[in-house]
């Protein structure tokens, strides 16, 4: 009742409450404005200027990224474009000289678990959760090396792999492609997701291009760029297997099938 | 500490409701915490402490020599009654289950009773109590009728503690308008709900003021009975008073000696209590509890960070390799790729048909949409030699195709 008006609040800096809504006039002067309020324009004032150039920078910053992604593209469909002819001018000449041209070894490779999850033997166990194969038709990018190589052949039965090409890299990513965010499987729907996770540190990721670019020609980055792809959870293949009990070579489907990936792929994505 | 702390004065009322000229300090008790949880738990376990021990006779139940028949008869192996010749022979006894038997864990009356309270918690309950008699919300929610009332806390000129005769105590209540509460507590009574009204607690009424005085010359005599009306000396406070039922905000009337007394024997903070030995009041958890000043205040907001109006959420993702806009959100160069690859088409279709026309000899008939299309084939080449020209170094991007295809 009249015990809380009483209360005679010693100012702290002049400051008023806000149940005072207005100072009593004072001599002649009429009454003033309540600091509160007036702190709380000035806050809101200043938080509007902050947002507004923000934002402008912000549109500044994306409109340049933008140019750089359209440079960085365009860069990549030449490159891609330069190394098939590449290959295939090599091999010309070489058959003009009446001599042989061996192509390099693959360096990139798709490996797609094949078979489920019950009765899988110890080692290969680690091996396929080592490769992130933890699922049935989960498929992952590997840089193709001695210690990988010794892994797959340790795992063979379980899983399918090859050399997968360029048709097949930007379908798996495009369509399928989802992201380690924060331990969360994130989907691909915007290049700052891929810039915040791969691109703060030097730049070299910051869109899909570019993710397509350091998977497929296996970059110095090529760890952080597959291991921020989540394993890729593809359909069964329309069509269906051979025989998933055999390997490729002996009419099934397991074990490296180097170029027909990509039909497999086909089928699956 | 301080701000939260201002002292207020509080006038003393005379006997007929007129302000004497005397206003005292509000005494510190007043800004003491209000818990209602710590008064609830201690008025929990006060009240057990006025009870009387119930218990059945120990030998309920055991007053036969009954014996079980065992197995082989037919019938359950109860223990029962020996002998013959009545009815209670052969009937089970003993057990929970059986007539006549005694009952399961018969309450014994060294069942703990009372209960004992820390002499701080106690205090601190009662200390509280006191605190929220001052708000007169609280003590409007608690029911109380304090619409008229001059001021709370009320203080009343001590001519009232001299008072021997009820209707002076009456007059005295109609006057300072505390009659409302009264006659609440003659509206309230009603017979008690359950078997309690034969156990000699038939009725019930609500609690109605409850009158504090410094030292008693009459007071107690005058206001016995009035119904509802509780009274109490300064130097006893009770919770079981302060707060009926474990709920804090009762309607107090105080006399000036009582109102006076009270710094003395809670202290404030600043001193400790004089006639308790060594307690002072409790130091609150937070000394500024005005919570829409502390939302408000600058030192706060700075440090808060913005706050997320519109939370960001989940997109749907689309396929890019279908969904052109999805596409070009994450690569805007392939909008140059489709449009090169649809041209390419075009061109090689047109192409064809010219060759087939020179082939054959029949002049070709274009379509409208091949028209077109080597119309702006005509218009990019122009467009890409005028800004070769101008800037040596265009952006590719500057290519803008017209709208057709």
């Amino acid at each position: 009742m009249s015990d809380t008006k009483k209360k005679a609040v010693p100012k702290e800096g002049a400051q008023k409450g806000p149940a005072a809504a207005k100072k009593a006039p004072v001599g002649n002067k009429l009454p003033a404005v309540p600091e509160s309020v007036l702190l709380r324009r000035k806050r809101r004032d200043h938080e509007r200027l902050h947002k507004v150039k923000t934002a402008l920078k912000a549109k500044v910053d994306r409109l340049k990224k933008r140019r750089e992604i359209f440079k960085r593209a365009e860069r990549y469909v030449k490159e891609y474009r330069l190394k098939e002819r590449e290959e295939i001018r090599l091999a010309r000449q070489a058959r003009n000289r009446g001599n042989y041209y061996i192509p390099g070894e693959a360096k990139l490779a798709f490996v797609v678990r094949i078979r489920g999850i019950n009765q899988v033997s110890p080692k290969v166990r680690k091996v396929l959760q080592l490769f992130r194969l933890r699922q049935i038709n989960n498929g992952v990018f590997v840089k193709l090396n001695k210690a990988t190589l010794n892994m797959l052949r340790i795992c063979e039965p379980h899983v399918t792999w090859g050399y997968p090409n360029l048709k097949s890299v930007r379908e798996l990513i495009y369509k399928r492609g989802f992201g380690k965010v924060q331990g969360r499987r994130i989907p691909i729907t915007s290049n700052e997701i891929i810039e915040n996770a791969l691109g703060k540190k030097d730049g070299s990721i910051i869109c899909v291009e570019d993710l397509i670019h350091e998977i497929f020609t296996v970059g110095p980055r090529f760890k952080y760029a597959s291991n921020f792809l989540w394993p890729f959870k593809l359909n069964t293949p329309t069509g269906g297997w051979r025989k998933k009990t055999t390997h490729y070579v002996e009419g099934g489907d397991f074990g490296n099938r180097e170029d027909t990936i990509n039909a497999l792929l086909r089928r699956m994505v | 500490m301080a701000s939260a702390l201002a002292r207020p004065l509080i006038t003393v009322y005379s006997e007929k409701n007129e302000k004497t000229g005397t206003s005292l300090h509000l005494p510190v008790v007043f800004k003491a915490p209000i818990r209602p949880d710590v008064v609830s738990f201690v008025h929990h376990q006060m009240s057990k402490n006025r009870r009387q021990p119930y218990a059945v006779n120990k030998d309920a139940g055991h007053q036969t020599s009954a014996e079980s028949w065992g197995t082989g008869r037919a019938v359950a192996r109860i223990p029962r009654v020996r002998g013959g010749g009545t009815h209670r022979s052969g009937q089970g006894a003993f057990g929970n289950m059986c007539r006549g038997g005694r009952m399961f864990a018969p309450t014994k009356t060294w069942r703990r009773w009372h209960r004992r309270i820390n002499v701080n918690q106690r205090r601190f309950a009662l200390v509280s109590s006191i605190a929220a008699s001052g708000v007169p919300a609280l003590v409007m929610s608690k029911g109380h009728m304090v619409h008229d009332i001059p001021e709370l806390p009320l203080v009343v000129s001590d001519k009232v503690q001299s008072f021997n005769k009820t209707k002076q105590a009456v007059i005295f209540l109609r006057r300072i308008k505390a009659w409302t509460d009264v006659q609440k507590v003659y509206r309230s009574r009603r017979l008690r709900a359950g078997k309690g009204k034969m156990r000699n607690r038939r009725r019930v009424q609500r609690r109605g003021p409850l009158i504090i005085y410094g030292e008693d010359q009459g007071l107690k005599l005058a206001f016995r009975n009035i119904p509802g009306v509780d009274v109490c000396s300064v130097k006893k406070l009770s919770l079981l008073k302060l707060a009926p039922g474990g709920h804090v905000g009762r309607f107090i009337i105080w006399t000036e000696s009582a109102f006076r007394a009270l710094d003395a024997i809670y202290g404030t903070w600043s001193s400790p209590s004089s006639e308790k030995k060594d307690y002072n009041l409790p130091t609150p958890k937070m000394t500024n509890t005005d919570l829409s000043r502390l939302l408000k205040a600058e030192e706060i907001r700075k440090v808060l960070r913005t706050p997320h109006k519109r939370p960001v959420r989940a997109v749907r993702k689309q396929n890019p390799l279908r969904n052109v806009r999805a596409m070009l959100k994450l690569n805007p160069y392939a909008a140059v790729l489709k449009r090169k690859a649809i041209l390419t088409i075009q061109k090689k279709h047109l192409d064809k048909q010219e060759f087939l026309a020179k082939k054959t000899g029949v002049p070709l008939q274009k379509t409208k949409q091949q028209v077109r299309y080597e119309q702006l084939i005509q218009k990019r080449k122009e467009a890409i030699q005028k800004s070769k020209a101008a800037k040596p170094k265009t952006a590719k991007k500057a290519k803008k195709a017209p709208a057709a295809k």
